[in-house]
């Protein structure tokens, strides 16, 4: 006997506020308030941490201070997306990581500034070690949205 | 079934209510973690395994284990995690200790209050194919269990309001400056607000080691792992006589063998259970073998369960004074802990040597777990 | 931490998987779980009552549309009154929990673990969205991440240090779906050529389509014994002499820079967990000494890495060209994912259970028509979170 299969529509929806600390806090004031990027360094290995964290995951000790870092960085990761996922931007769209100057690990961000009709081209555009710079929303809200990168 | 090797608790930190906004989820696990490891007198290079206890829907993760593992100091470490239970981080990471394998684990499970309804999360843990449209959440399913009980025991209301007040006192007893006032939670027939309290947020993080580490440190007082039990009840609410607990039976029984534990009337000196309601602890007396339902009422009168009586229950105060939903269980487990080493605070009971632990999680509590630490 | 050798082995009496397939209308999870149970039980030759403990693998709740689903799995598992507990290490899931139940037994505490789960993948709309969720929701969630674009970065690092191309990913691709057009259980069966895959749409560049799993669903489940207990029965096993687990860095900025402990082209903790899992299983010299591996890549790039973490091949890079000479395949000298592997099969919550499952019946003489001849000894490994929390193990007859 055939069985009518059915089907239940479920959404999962939940509002989440999540606290962000003060090292977090301090970063994105500094982004709103100031266009200014910082990171914390870790007093053990010397690394300037980018984003900045209240503590190193690699020594477990707390950071002790802050560093101004960039504008300007380099690439170190990029990928362009040209697919659409629900709740996701619009394609096609390039983002990746940057190093930039004065720090040693990599912050996201998009990439704005390339063309990306052809992927291999804008590969090139935006190899590893090219020179970005940080650009900056107009209004800002202390978000990692203020921000992206741009090739010199 | 003996342990390869016999585990201990070596360092507890115990946060049952983190109040403020001023740092992230990450920085408070970080801080537990530190705490239980300064406790045992260690680094975290003597750490070789950690076990998280995290829920993705109360973190706001869709897999929580990730950002826990910087804080945790699972970088570079092998780290596991048990999202069904906080208990069940406790229990993963003593059966590794117990293997030989790993000389010590970190275990840390956290509750936050970042959601913004709890109910919301929780009921996303009902099937979407009979109950996801039924406001089916863990307060309604306790509800649901005090109804059970009281439908086989007409006075069993009488009897949760007696645990609720005991507990509370004991709360203000271990707790002289707590870091929150408790908040009555809403009522939901039968539970009235006297018998539930709001969610807040918490952290706890305990250190095990195995017989040689605690041998080559020195450490000082080890709460030993006598036995451990832990069980699940049936899925579906509609299964399960909500009045009774065959799961924590079953986990009872499997810890009491391990422990040797004949009498549990007599056998220990101090238990802690998590009453998610005063009914769970109603429930959680005869399934322990504490006091089989019909002698409740004598050994209530009697006292037994309450501060000075012959059985102390939740010395912390337990649930009703702080409830850090997600990780109760593994913080029941810490207060034994804390007591048999005899580093528990002002609710420390005078010579107590061996403790029963009970933890329950989920619907009415479908998880149930029992664990017996001792201090020799 | 002494190895194995010292004390009484674990073994695998039990194996049952789904055949995979996208959507599974007519099931609903517990089905699947208890779809993947029952030939598992029945490999074992054993009855519910023999199993002391179950551990349950299920990875993102969002995935199956269940917070704590696994509750809804305790029929599926026979697990009403036992010990259960349930662990979610994202894609290394699987393996995390044959680890975990691995453990039950090597404490002296259980003698027989059963572990199990499934996904549904095919019903969450998709699966990037829920993916983008793992990411922290201070610094990097308003970023587009999932774990395409992540991989995707991955492989950009790779192609610029070890100049690998979008050919050599698309071979990785080609080589798999061949293995998996002999294997039954697997998802995507159909044979692809270099130019296909090459002309498939790009999702993130450089992964194109035939670069990426499929999103599968259906269940997995393995029965493990003490060595005592199937000595006792006179049961048939495979052993696992080495396990391991190991994360890095959740940060993956911190994965490049200046001088990352853990690079993001490389899977460093994979290496570190091989590392381990090699000690206990006394193997010195695995290019040499494996016979079979059942390695985790969901994306034929990292196909590339995790044969360089698994210290197959001597150098970091040099598994692209030992790939395409053949060396690596059905055939060749050393097959990895001769099951197809996660490129052809992805049921997340269960795909790292299915290495472990697939290497075991290499070395078990069961693989069926895509058989590695003469294999005694395997290794399988899992990843999860964003490529940061991996599992491995060793297996032998």
């Amino acid at each position: 006997m055939q069985v009518e299969l059915l089907g239940r529509q479920e959404v999962w929806n939940i509002t989440y506020d999540h606290a962000l600390g003060a090292t977090a806090s301090y970063f994105f004031t500094q982004i709103r308030d100031n266009c200014k990027l910082f990171g914390r360094r870790c007093a053990k290995t010397n690394k300037v941490l980018v984003p900045p964290r209240a503590f190193s995951d690699e020594t477990l000790l707390p950071t002790t201070e802050w560093v101004e870092v960039g504008p300007a960085g380099r690439i170190e990761a990029f990928t362009f997306v040209y697919e659409q996922f629900n709740n996701l931007p619009e394609p096609p769209y390039a983002f990746g990581y940057v190093l930039l100057d004065g720090a040693d690990t990599a912050l996201g961000g998009y990439f704005k500034g390339v063309d990306l009709t052809n992927p291999r081209e804008a590969a090139t555009r935006l190899a590893i070690g090219t020179r970005v710079v940080t650009k900056f929303a107009e209004q800002r809200k202390g978000d990692v949205l203020d921000f992206w990168f741009e090739p010199v | 079934m003996a342990y390869r090797v016999r585990p201990a608790v070596i360092g507890c930190a115990i946060r049952p209510a983190i109040i403020g906004r001023d740092r992230s989820l990450e920085e408070i696990i970080y801080d537990i973690s530190q705490a239980a490891l300064a406790d045992a007198g260690l680094v975290i290079e003597d750490i070789d395994g950690i076990v998280v206890g995290c829920n993705d829907q109360f973190d706001g993760r869709a897999i929580s284990v990730m950002m826990a593992s910087g804080p945790t100091g699972g970088v570079d470490r092998d780290i596991l995690s048990t999202p069904s239970a906080s208990e069940h981080a406790f229990v993963l990471g003593a059966l590794r200790v117990a293997s030989g394998h790993f000389s010590t684990q970190l275990v840390v499970s956290w509750s936050p209050t970042e959601a913004s309804s709890m109910s919301e999360a929780q009921r996303l843990g009902a099937d979407p194919y009979f109950h996801r449209a039924l406001p089916l959440d863990e307060l309604s399913a306790h509800a649901l269990q005090a109804s059970a009980l009281n439908h086989v025991w007409p006075n069993a209301w009488v009897f949760a309001e007696a645990v609720a007040a005991k507990n509370r006192r004991h709360g203000a007893v271990a707790w002289p400056d707590p870091p929150a006032r408790p908040r009555a939670g809403p009522a939901r027939w039968p539970l009235t607000e006297r018998l539930t309290t709001q969610p807040v947020t918490g952290a706890v993080a305990m250190v095990l080691a195995g017989e040689s580490f605690v041998a080559e440190h020195s450490c000082k007082n080890p709460a030993w792992l006598h036995g451990m039990g832990w069980a699940t009840e049936a899925a579906f609410l509609g299964d399960r006589d909500l009045a009774l607990a065959p799961a924590l039976v079953a986990a009872a029984r499997q810890a009491y063998t391990e422990a040797g534990v004949i009498d549990p009337t007599a056998a220990f000196d101090v238990v802690e259970i998590t009453d998610a309601t005063a009914y769970a602890e109603l429930i959680a007396y005869d399934a322990l073998g504490l006091a089989p339902r019909d002698t409740i009422a004598a050994r209530m009168a009697d006292g037994w369960f309450a501060r000075g009586g012959r059985l102390p229950v939740n010395l912390s105060g337990g649930v009703i004074t702080f409830n850090p939903v997600f990780c109760t269980g593994m913080i029941r487990i810490a207060e034994i802990a804390n007591q048999v080493r005899g580093c528990a605070g002002p609710h420390q009971l005078e010579g107590a040597r061996l403790g029963l632990a009970h933890a329950g999680s989920g619907f009415a509590m479908q998880y149930q777990s029992a664990i017996v630490l001792g201090a020799s | 931490m002494s190895g194995a050798k010292d004390r009484d082995r674990v073994g695998i009496i039990g194996i049952g998987q789904s055949n995979f397939r996208s959507r599974r209308d007519d099931a609903s999870y517990p089905d699947l779980v208890r779809e993947a149970v029952v030939p598992a039980m029945l490999d074992a030759k054993l009855d519910f009552d023999a199993i002391d403990a179950v551990v349950y693998s299920l990875s993102p709740d969002a995935m199956v549309g269940i917070g704590n689903a696994e509750r809804l799995g305790v029929d599926a598992v026979g697990g009403r009154n036992k010990r259960f507990l349930r662990i979610n290490t994202g894609g290394a899931t699987g393996i995390s929990s044959v680890t975990a139940a691995y453990y039950h037994i090597a404490s002296g505490v259980c003698d027989v673990v059963l572990t199990a789960g499934a996904d549904k993948v095919g019903e969450c709309g998709d699966s990037q969205t829920v993916l983008n969720k793992i990411w922290d929701p201070t610094y990097e969630r308003a970023l587009p991440l999932g774990t395409i674009n992540m991989l995707a970065m991955s492989a950009v690092r790779y192609m610029q240090r070890y100049g690998m191309t979008e050919e050599d990913m698309a071979y990785v691709t080609v080589k798999n779906r061949r293995q998996a057009a002999l294997n039954p259980r697997a998802h995507l069966r159909k044979v692809v050529t270099i130019d296909e895959v090459m002309e498939s749409r790009v999702i993130s560049w450089p992964i194109k389509l035939m670069d990426c799993c499929p999103q599968s669903s259906g269940g997995a489940a393995m029965v493990l014994a003490s060595e005592q207990f199937i000595r006792d029965n006179k049961l048939d096993a495979v052993w696992i002499t080495g396990v391991a687990c190991r994360a890095e860095t959740y940060w993956m900025g911190d994965r490049m820079g200046t001088n990352p402990t853990a690079e993001h082209a490389d899977a460093y903790a994979l290496g570190r967990s091989f590392e381990q899992s090699y000690r206990m299983a006394g193997i010195t010299d695995p290019a040499n000494q494996v016979h079979i591996a059942e390695l985790y890549a969901p994306f034929s790039n990292t196909e590339y890495h995790a044969i360089d973490a698994a210290r197959l091949v001597a150098k970091s890079g040099e598994s692209v060209k030992r790939v395409r000479d053949g060396e690596f395949e059905l055939g060749g000298r050393l097959p990895v994912n001769p099951s197809g592997g996660t490129l052809c099969t992805n049921a997340i919550a269960v795909t790292a259970m299915a290495r472990v499952a697939e290497t075991a019946l290499q070395v078990w003489g069961r693989a069926g028509a895509h058989q590695v001849e003469g294999a005694r000894v395997g290794i399988a490994s899992g990843n999860g979170g964003d490529h940061q929390i991996f599992g491995t193990m060793v297996i032998e007859a």
